[in-house]
């Protein structure tokens, strides 16, 4: 009986805590309960769930530029005003993402940055275009992120239209300069907005390029076995493997095929690979992952800031990632923004993010013009796996390195 | 009326009005929008509590409706220019119909138990594989409802209205549930649930009563499921067909009482508080929140295997000593 108690008052205790936090939560919702005169803005990132590691570099990347900016005093024509930023977890869905734009909004930010992934993008743009809030879109690719005249969003780097492209072309010259050794192709996507679009337009370009697509296949996220995708592709025996998926099911697909030993003969050739343009891949699967080219989101290696950047993120044992640079560089569009709306107001912002000329930036763009949201500056590059370090192969200006095409003999 | 309420649905009444009053209460949007997802669950948890919970039919593929309900509504809008209204109607009609189905072949096939089980989650994989490629459904990008705020799109500026549709729907499951509860038909089906041999030996069209809780059950997790489309705007293979909403579908009414017609809003809204309190006590450490939550969880169906609902009776078992042992 004494047990029974027990346990019953344990439910009885774990319940009221739960239910009182809740109620906390509810009253004041803002995550970060901030208590200067700052601007609050939001850093949404799926920190926790299938997601949570490329949410967490872009958590990384979004605080290091808010500590630069307050660091350098603030927002200058603010008096200095720091900007405070209120942190949310989007727990790698849509819906815990809206969640968190709510409360965002509860807690009174002026502006969002962040979401990731296209479909939590999707989502969150919405619910705060409701609040006529501004939100700068980090990563989330697809492009009907931004053709849906909402007047509230907008996107710093490339979209799918623009990587996609720019990944055909770059591979029709990669494969030219080398005489067109690749003829055949396979794709690996996983199976959400971000990876069935690009499967999508890949297979509408690539015939059109030159290139016979033997197979398509498309995994969830997250997927724990690629086995039979290998086995698929041993089978099939392209000249390349085109992988889009996220990192960790990229990291497997490559080091299951070389465990498998399937090795295409001219390259693994990624378009906005999870995995291609890491600097954790390369130090961690080294081997699995020599040789792979990736168009993707890129710093622009010419760059002492993005440099600088670069060296902070390593020194704090963290690796320089996409998503660290991106969401850094789309926190200062909006501090700039900010700095030139001169004010938190919501619509100051929105309309001075549409008339962004933001420069100086770390990324190798042109120069910053938004259309529908959209930067039309916004450009990928072509990297290269090469050794222990990542080479920018394309597009020439910025190149550090020749392309690797095709592969050399294992 | 006054028959109404004695057989029970004054509870509801006064539950569903209390709820009601809460956006006169609150102003802040993301109390509102925690409580529209505690109540989409519920509705969800619904559906599943007719057929898991009166019936004993344990299905662990909810999504197969869920998903039907929330595709039908958006393709209905997006590809064919429906308006939002009818294509909800259609959606619940459409997930109760795959519900009809499934059960068709399931229990004419004497399909039970965890066979049973392993079969819904199967029909839920199918349909979500189907849709991930399925250009009809847009693949893997998904199906997008178009932002078009006004009430004859059923999209609503404020929340609160939100917040009203889902407790209407709620509420209409609380009501169906109850109807079922003092019906012949639920009878039936309990004993169904009880025995099913009995059951038949004593008369009872096994397969039809199983079959017509399928059908309720699917369409209140279709309804849940249209009005998730509605809400978010967006879905994709992964949230229509996805294993979550089995998982949550199964679990609102576990922890709130299995078989009990408020067990699933319990437990809808433990589950959702849970969540929050788990964020709100960990704070700022990723995924720590949710290792707490699924701790608690844990403890919860280990101490109070009849749920909620179990321990409230249990405690009115202690106040009223005499009238015998409780029976939950």
């Amino acid at each position: 009986m004494s047990i029974l108690i027990d346990r019953r008052k344990f439910l009885q205790t774990s319940a009221l805590t739960a239910a009182a936090a809740a109620s906390g939560t509810m009253a004041a919702p803002s995550i970060l309960r901030a208590q200067s005169a700052g601007v609050k803005i939001g850093l949404l990132a799926p920190v926790s769930g299938a997601l949570a590691y490329s949410g967490q570099q872009g958590r990384l990347g979004a605080q290091l530029a808010v500590d630069e900016i307050n660091a350098a005093g603030g927002i200058k024509s603010m008096n200095g005003a720091k900007l405070d930023p209120v942190l949310g977890d989007a727990q790698s869905t849509p819906d815990g993402g809206n969640a968190e734009v709510e409360k965002m909004n509860s807690a009174g930010v002026s502006a969002i940055v962040g979401g990731f992934a296209s479909g939590i993008c999707l989502a969150t743009t919405q619910t705060a275009a409701r609040y006529d809030l501004p939100y700068i879109v980090d990563v989330g690719v697809t492009d009907s992120i931004v053709t849906r005249g909402l007047k509230n969003t907008f996107r710093f780097g490339p979209g799918f239209g623009v990587i996609t492209k720019a990944a055909i072309e770059n591979l029709i010259t990669i494969n030219n300069n080398a005489n067109k050794p690749a003829k055949t192709v396979m794709i690996v996507h996983e199976d959400s907005a971000f990876g069935a679009g690009l499967a999508k337009l890949l297979n509408t370009a690539l015939p059109a390029g030159g290139f016979e697509i033997l197979d398509t296949i498309a995994h969830p996220t997250p997927t724990r076995d690629f086995n039979n995708v290998v086995l698929k592709i041993k089978a099939a025996n392209p000249d390349i493997v085109i992988p889009a998926n996220y990192y960790n099911e990229y990291v497997l697909l490559a080091r299951t095929m070389q465990q498998q030993k399937v090795r295409p003969k001219a390259a693994i050739y990624s378009v906005l690979g999870g995995a291609a343009s890491s600097y954790k891949f390369v130090k961690e699967f080294n081997e699995a992952a020599q040789y792979i080219m990736d168009c993707n989101h890129w710093f622009d290696p010419r760059n002492a800031k993005a440099l600088e950047l670069k060296k902070k993120v390593e020194a704090a044992g963290q690796f320089f990632t996409y998503e660290v640079y991106l969401n850094y560089s789309c926190v200062l569009l909006l501090a700039d923004a900010i700095e030139r709306a001169k004010s938190a107001d919501r619509a100051a912002i929105t309309a001075a993010l549409a008339s962004s000329t933001f420069a100086n930036h770390i990324m190798p763009y042109g120069p910053t013009k938004f259309v529908d949201g959209q930067n039309t500056g916004a450009a990928p590059a072509n990297t290269q796996i090469i050794g222990n370090d990542i080479q920018v192969i394309l597009p020439e200006a910025f190149a550090s390195a020749k392309p690797v095409f095709p592969l050399p003999p294992a | 009326m006054t028959t109404l309420m004695n057989r029970g649905f004054l509870s509801i009444v006064i539950v569903v009005a209390l709820l009601a009053c809460v956006p006169f209460l609150t102003a802040s949007n993301s109390v509102l929008n925690f409580l529209v997802t505690g109540l989409l669950l519920t509705l969800a948890g619904q559906g599943w509590n007719v057929l898991g919970g009166y019936g004993g039919q344990y299905s662990f593929g909810h999504a197969a409706f869920f998903g039907t309900g929330a595709y039908a509504t958006a393709i209905l809008q997006v590809r064919y220019g429906f308006n939002a209204w009818p294509a909800f109607a259609i959606g619940i009609a459409a997930g109760a119909a795959v519900g009809a189905i499934i059960g068709a072949m399931t229990f004419r096939s004497g399909l039970r138990g965890s066979y049973f089980a392993l079969v819904t989650l199967a029909f839920a994989e199918v349909l979500r594989i189907v849709a991930s490629v399925a250009p009809f459904t847009g693949a893997g990008t998904g199906t997008l409802i178009k932002l078009n705020v006004g009430a004859q799109a059923m999209q609503f500026q404020s929340r609160a209205a939100f917040y009203w549709m889902i407790l209407a729907l709620v509420a209409i499951a609380l009501v169906v549930t109850r109807l079922i509860e003092q019906s012949r038909f639920g009878a039936w089906l309990v004993a169904v649930r009880e025995n099913q041999d009995a059951a038949r030996a004593l008369g009872v069209d096994v397969t039809r009563v199983k079959l017509g809780a399928m059908t309720v059950s699917a369409a209140l997790a279709a309804a849940a499921g249209c009005f998730y489309a509605q809400y978010f705007l967006f879905i994709d293979s992964g949230i229509a067909y996805g294993t979550w909403i089995s998982v949550e579908a199964l679990l609102a009414p576990i922890i709130g009482g299995i078989g009990t017609v408020f067990g699933p809003l319990l437990g809808a809204m433990m589950i959702k508080v849970l969540g929050e309190a788990a964020k709100h006590l960990i704070g700022d450490a990723p995924g720590l929140d949710l290792v707490l939550y699924g701790m608690v969880l844990i403890l919860i169906v280990a101490f109070a295997p009849r749920g909620i609902a179990g321990i409230v009776a249990q405690v009115q078992g202690w106040l009223t000593p005499k009238k015998g042992k409780p029976h939950g």
